[in-house]
């Protein structure tokens, strides 16, 4: 018995493999990297207007593109995208009883959807980054020395976060959809203590406080008294927290979860 | 019964969702051979394949396939599942879906490809797998279907309506294939609406409806159990008035319907006893019958009879 649950295990990690091939394959041909490029295309034009006007300053670049066009919107949306379509994407084409009876532990056909999307998501919150700061020129290059971690821990929290959507609800993209664009700027822009439920706060926290040298300091442009920012060191801590919890809580989910629509 | 050993069994399985009981009480044991699950919509077919496949967990019960729970990696490795959803990955060919398939069964890059080869080589799509699956007319994405299910050689094959959408031909080739799965001591559990079909090709029928397993084993099992079952039967014969005469005399007989000059139809309540009778009278005066027929002797007539007394 033991001997066959190994060899179970050994070729799940073959079979884990093939499966995390073929699903970024999947989603990099998908309709969600056309909404990606043009979102991006969309966020280099801006780009490109702001770098215009000589003489800027990296605060500038940070508070007038890289938070609000950048992790307030583009961020949240490149994960929603690929993290959502993951699962839920074989969920609604009804692709997913392949997966469920195939000899394949719920476990590792998790891990093979996470590592997919999550690779893609980097591919576009990473090289997006670096895109828009090249654009920006020397103020978005001394930016994108100092930020990268944050962008890089808000990238794996949010694929954590949509991940688990994605096995958890129906319609995940809807309810990602909803969640980034009103619960994360709403419940992130409340003042006191609410805000800290949401990721978009610890991203902009690790940010502030990174670029604390460009006479950012800890909350910005904020009220410092309203804002109730957390030290760079606890936001990134904050965000490595939610991405591993949502991992975490995604594998026991679709380990255990009984998917009675699938065909 | 067959003394083969079970490959899969259901024991006591009852599954609900919320207050919705779905499978009520199911005992069952599946052995080499083509069995066939009918009912209707509705029944609890989808849930018993979902359980059977590991898709679903029972809320009471055990379902075991080679003696392992459903539920686990182990048991699926035994599994082959045809799903009836017409869902593939469609930018795929045949032939990479297939492939695809017997990777995530584990199978290395070459193993993959020769397992894929000889799949596609009994549903007979060799020499058509490289066209992309979105191309496929229904009964080559069904094939397609049976190829994957079968490219790891489970123990225990399932088939959600295979034959939906096949054209006579297809539905011909794909029985071979079934025929030949079985003759090789594999399960295959074949789940149809299409029951005409169920009568040649399944050698044990299991009727289920509302959640309950009504009856199981094979049709001849079946009517033998249900005594009570009116049986129609036809008889051609030279005077057929006067035999109608003779025949409403008998007690097995419930009725006479006189269907054309030479065609007489009965129903028979007591075919134990009617038989007998009928061979006693046929040799005793000169009816000259030249024609019997067992008119509702298929899958279909024992199935509407059976949901009539459950609907009881």
């Amino acid at each position: 018995m033991i001997q066959a649950e190994t060899s179970i295990w050994r070729g799940g990690l073959s079979g884990s493999l093939c499966l995390a091939v073929v699903s970024f394959r999947r989603l990099f041909r998908s309709r969600q990297t056309i909404v990606s490029a043009m979102l991006l295309g969309f966020a280099v034009m801006v780009a490109l207007a702001w770098s215009i006007r000589r003489g800027r300053a990296p605060e500038e670049f940070i508070t007038q593109i890289l938070i609000p066009v950048y992790t307030a919107f583009l961020l949240p949306i490149f994960c929603l995208c690929y993290a959502t379509a993951s699962i839920a994407g074989d969920r609604e084409e009804q692709t997913l009883t392949y997966l469920l009876v195939s000899p394949l532990p719920r476990p590792l056909i998790y891990l093979a959807k996470y590592c997919s999307s999550l690779s893609l998501s980097l591919l576009w919150t990473m090289g997006g980054l670096i895109l828009l700061c090249q654009i920006a020129g020397d103020p978005g290059r001394q930016t994108l020395a100092v930020v990268w971690p944050a962008v890089l821990a808000s990238s794996l929290a949010y694929v954590g976060l949509f991940h688990l959507f994605g096995v958890m609800f129906r319609r995940a993209t809807i309810v990602g959809f909803a969640y980034a664009l009103f619960l994360e700027n709403l419940v992130g822009s409340m003042p006191g203590i609410v805000k800290r439920v949401a990721i978009s706060f610890y991203t902009e926290c690790a940010i502030f406080d990174s670029a604390a040298m460009f006479g950012l300091g800890p909350a910005g442009h904020h009220d410092e008294a309203m804002y109730l920012p957390v030290s760079a060191a606890t936001a990134m801590s904050a965000l490595c927290l939610i991405a591993g919890l949502t991992l975490l809580v995604g594998i026991l989910f679709f380990s255990r979860h009984e998917y009675a629509e699938t065909s | 019964m067959s003394e083969t050993p079970s490959l899969s069994t259901f024991r006591r399985v009852s599954k609900w969702y919320g207050a919705v009981i779905a499978l009520n009480d199911v005992s069952f044991a599946l052995r080499p051979g083509i069995t066939g699950l009918v009912g209707p919509n509705g029944a609890g077919k989808s849930t018993l394949i979902k359980l059977l496949t590991g898709q679903l967990r029972p809320s009471l019960g055990e379902v075991r396939v080679q003696d392992v729970s459903a539920w686990t990696a182990a048991a699926r490795s035994h599994i082959g599942y045809c799903p009836d959803a017409d869902a593939f990955y469609e930018e795929m060919t045949g032939r990479a879906f297939v492939r695809f398939m017997a990777r995530l069964r584990g199978y290395r890059r070459r193993d993959a490809h020769e397992r894929s080869e000889a799949a596609l080589q009994q549903v007979e799509m060799t020499d058509r797998a490289d066209r992309k699956l979105g191309s496929y007319s229904k009964g080559m994405r069904q094939r397609i279907k049976l190829a994957q299910a079968i490219v790891h050689d489970p123990d225990v094959v399932v088939l959600d309506e295979p034959m939906n959408g096949v054209d006579p031909v297809g539905r011909a080739q794909l029985v071979r294939v079934f025929r030949q799965l079985a003759d090789a001591g594999k399960a295959i559990l074949i789940s149809s609406h299409i029951l005409d079909e169920m009568d040649t090709l399944a050698d044990q029928v299991m009727f289920i409806c509302r959640g309950r397993m009504l009856a199981s084993g094979t049709l001849e099992e079946i009517r033998e159990m249900l005594e009570d079952h009116p049986l129609k039967v036809r008889i051609d014969a030279k005077s057929p008035r006067e035999l109608a005469g003779r025949m409403l005399r008998m007690d097995a007989v419930r009725g006479v319907q006189l269907e054309s000059p030479q065609s007489l139809l009965l129903e028979v309540e007591r075919p134990v006893e009617f038989f007998p009778a009928l061979a006693q009278l046929a040799a005793e005066d000169d009816y000259e019958i030249e024609r019997l027929e067992v008119v509702d002797a298929s899958t279909e007539a024992v199935f509407d009879y059976l949901l009539r007394q459950a609907g009881q």
